[in-house]
């Protein structure tokens, strides 16, 4: 049975959400619904233990490949699971087990939990199939439940500000996925097979160098399907918003969660699909565009939340520019940067929480002078903030230097300093936000604020604890990196291990 | 020139006008709803064969005769699948629609807008 | 919401048992005949909607209540998982067609696609049940 972990690691959370709703029906008859949380934050750890249990294997150079209803591929679905993926799925495993015991106490206060735990489910069970899958048109499928699962967790507070916020985020994400389906119908129509090892040994056979105009009709109809989903420059306008009106733990989950699957799926179509190195200077491009324009919007916000969906765009900047460069050293950058991303843009949005579970505003005019009452997430803010400007010790210093290096050494050195201008913008900002909740002078209605509860303050030190170590110990984070950096470039080995002896 | 690719891109075209131009929620939604139909039809458009008959195994059309002569049932398979997908993004935004008109009475999406910057 | 005019209430009544029937039979001859689970489940809520619209939420809500729908709509689902997971306790991989498979064009046939349809009939019939009862009275508490 447990030679079938990766179906599991995606059939577990999904059964879990069909099973949400009835437990939550039978439950509030009995009025025990603790019953309900803690079953799902069950099923949450259990999926992280199933990533943890194919961790070794994979990390020792095999391909894991399983097949559904035992088909062989091209003609039915695989699951395929290398370095690159097995990183995204930790990441996004962790995460969500993270976020499901914030939610325990976060989520006190609202009604209709039945609803939240079973889409929290759904959009794992559908993150885990988007990175796990070896199908194209899988891909696609699970990339709409997980776009469908979000649009109804933005609008979860049905107030107005969140249903607008959620009208634009719908509107454009269905733009992008139509997109997506259209570039898939091309792809279909050139070369027959819907498997992504079957795609990209037809399409090395038509030949890359130079492309054919079909095949960068393709790229670029993939390209902007995708770049709608991760909020690069041009298309991110419904970040903000969305960030600012969904509830706090599901933020966490976004920033974390959905950017780095969107992150994985443009790495995915670029690199072993379409076997292309020579799209690194569009990469660049927009990776700074994005850098620069995240960082300075988000000098200007007045609400906490938007500045940090502000620095999230201007993160997502970083890791683009970092595997755009094209080396093995900018490669690795960028994947360890996806890495700390995660780690510590759900570290400062879950201390957002925490400030707005007690207080009740995040708006920097009204805040001031917590540091008094809530010593601990004070700290473990100023960490969060530190590790995302890049200072010293901790992990944003080590992904962000690798980056400085690999971008002069490929001889771009103006990039390298537009990224060292951008962090301390970074840094400028942040601080500003720092100043403007935690110190200062305390308003009078504040004065009885209590500290965050036990169950917030643990993964928020969870996260904090790996922000330090993965700092002070950066060869730890590259030992995480190497095997996804392998496969990035094996396109020979995945396309060998999924079809099998060609 | 098959005539079904020219009808799918000229509904494409008057899908994504009809989402950026109008202002009235249900008619962004129809646009979107056109733009995703024209895209299914371009879908399916691409797995006929010449003279080709419906792909079903039965008494008269063994699986051989299917095999050679029948179209291409993939796509169709996968537009179902799409077809799916568009029915539950439809349904939300229509409700999302019903909260609008029940905040605001009017459904013109310049005078409702008001998250900026 | 209210009903109709005494024609659609007696069309409706009349039809009714007919439209259901027509959406059980493209379910069960997924395999043979054009159409399947998702098909099939449209038509079954077509008929449902038929006796919404003909004699006013109170009544539909009646017959099948939203929370009959939202239990039914999780086990259509659970029945569809379970049988995929039958290929695992099975020993073979997941979602394969391990159960004796007939005769090609019997009705009693190709193993477990029966299973598979049924689960997304019900599923589907049960959610556009679920998201049409609340669209359709969605200004109903502004009156109460």
């Amino acid at each position: 049975m447990i030679e079938a972990a990766p179906i599991l690691a995606i059939i577990i959370p999904l059964m879990g959400s069909f099973l949400t709703p009835l437990i939550s029906i039978l439950t509030k008859r009995y009025k025990k619904e603790r019953i309900r949380d803690l079953f799902v934050v069950a099923i949450t750890i259990v999926t992280l233990l199933l990533v943890l249990y194919m961790l070794p294997t994979v990390w020792n150079g095999n391909i894991i490949v399983y097949r559904l209803g035992n088909w062989t591929p091209p003609w039915g679905i695989c699951l395929a699971i290398d370095g690159l993926n097995i990183l995204v799925a930790l990441i996004v495993s962790g995460i969500a087990a993270l976020v499901s015991i914030y939610s325990l106490m976060y989520m006190k206060n609202d009604t209709g939990l039945g609803k939240y735990y079973t889409l929290l489910l759904l959009i794992l069970a559908s993150m885990m199939g988007v990175t796990l899958t070896g199908d194209f048109f899988n891909m696609f499928v699970f990339f709409e439940i997980m776009s469908t699962a979000a649009y109804a967790l933005v609008a979860f507070r049905r107030n107005w500000d969140s249903i607008e916020a959620s009208i634009k985020y719908m509107v454009m994400g269905s733009l992008g996925a139509s997109l997506f389906l259209l570039g898939i119908s091309f792809i279909y129509n050139l070369v027959g097979s819907l498997n992504i090892a079957d795609i990209a040994q037809k399409i090395s056979i038509i030949g890359t160098n130079p492309m054919p105009l079909v095949l960068i009709l393709i790229l670029a109809l993939l390209m902007t399907g995708l770049s709608i989903k991760i909020a690069m420059v041009p298309f991110h306008a419904w970040m903000p918003d969305a960030y600012q009106a969904a509830p706090s733990a599901v933020v966490a989950l976004f920033a974390a969660g959905t950017t780095t699957v969107g992150v994985y799926m443009m790495l995915r179509v670029v690199y072993t699909l379409f076997g292309v190195a020579a799209l690194g200077a569009m990469l660049i491009v927009l990776g700074s565009v994005t850098m620069v324009v995240g960082a300075l919007m988000a000098l200007v916000q007045r609400d906490l939340k938007r500045l940090l969906a502000y620095s999230g765009i201007s993160q997502v900047g970083y890791i683009l520019l970092g595997v755009g460069f094209g080396t093995a050293l900018g490669i690795e950058g960028g994947l360890f940067h996806l890495l700390n991303n995660a780690i510590y843009k759900a570290l400062l949005f879950m201390c957002a929480g925490a400030i707005l579970y007690r207080v009740g505003t995040t708006n920097l005019d009204e805040l001031g002078g917590l540091s008094k009452n809530m010593p601990i997430t004070a700290c473990l803010f100023t960490i969060g903030a530190l590790a995302i400007s890049g200072v010293p010790p901790f992990n944003g210093f080590a992904s962000k230097w690798t980056i400085y290096i690999a971008g002069i050494q490929a001889g771009k050195a103006f990039f390298t300093l537009l990224a060292i201008i951008v962090s301390v913008l970074t840094l400028a900002y942040l601080l500003k936000a720092v100043n403007a909740i935690f110190l200062g002078q305390r308003p009078k209605r504040f004065e009885n604020v209590k500290e965050a509860p036990m169950t917030m303050l643990f993964p928020m030190m969870l996260l904090a604890v790996l922000c330090i170590v993965l700092g002070v110990l950066p060869s730890l984070g590259i030992d995480i990196v190497t095997p996804a950096y392998n496969a990035l470039v094996n396109q020979h080995g995945y396309i060998h291990a999924v079809l099998g002896g060609i | 020139m098959n005539v079904d690719y020219i009808v799918a891109m000229l509904m494409i075209s008057f899908g994504l006008y009809c989402l950026l131009i109008k202002r009235n929620l249900i008619k962004m939604v129809i646009g979107l709803e056109i733009l995703t139909f024209g895209i299914h039809l371009f879908l399916i458009s691409m797995g006929y064969r010449e003279g080709g008959i419906a792909p079903i195994v039965t008494g008269t059309n063994p699986a051989s005769v299917v095999a050679t002569l029948g179209v291409d049932p993939l796509p169709q398979a996968l537009v179902l699948t799409s077809i799916v997908i568009d029915v539950c993004v439809t349904a939300m935004l229509l409700s999302l629609a019903i909260y609008a008109y029940k905040y605001h009475k009017t459904l013109d999406m310049s005078e409702i807008r008001r998250l900026k910057g | 919401m209210a009903g109709m005019t005494i024609i659609v209430k007696t069309a409706s009544r009349l039809l009714f048992p007919f439209v259901l029937l027509f959406g059980i039979y493209i379910i069960l001859h997924g395999h043979l005949t054009p159409g399947g689970g998702f098909p099939g489940g449209v038509v079954i809520v077509a008929a449902i909607v038929m006796l919404l619209l003909g004699y006013g939420a109170d009544a539909a809500k009646a017959k099948f209540s939203p929370l009959q729908a939202s239990v039914s709509e999780n086990i259509g689902s659970l029945i569809l998982v379970a049988t995929g997971l039958l290929g695992l306790f099975l020993g073979f991989n997941f979602m394969k067609n391990a159960i004796p498979l007939g005769t090609t064009g019997n009705l009693y046939s190709s193993g477990i696609l029966i299973p598979l349809n049924i689960g997304v009939g019900i599923k589907v019939a049960a959610g556009l049940a679920v998201i049409l009862y609340a669209m359709l009275t969605a200004f109903e508490e502004e009156k109460k």
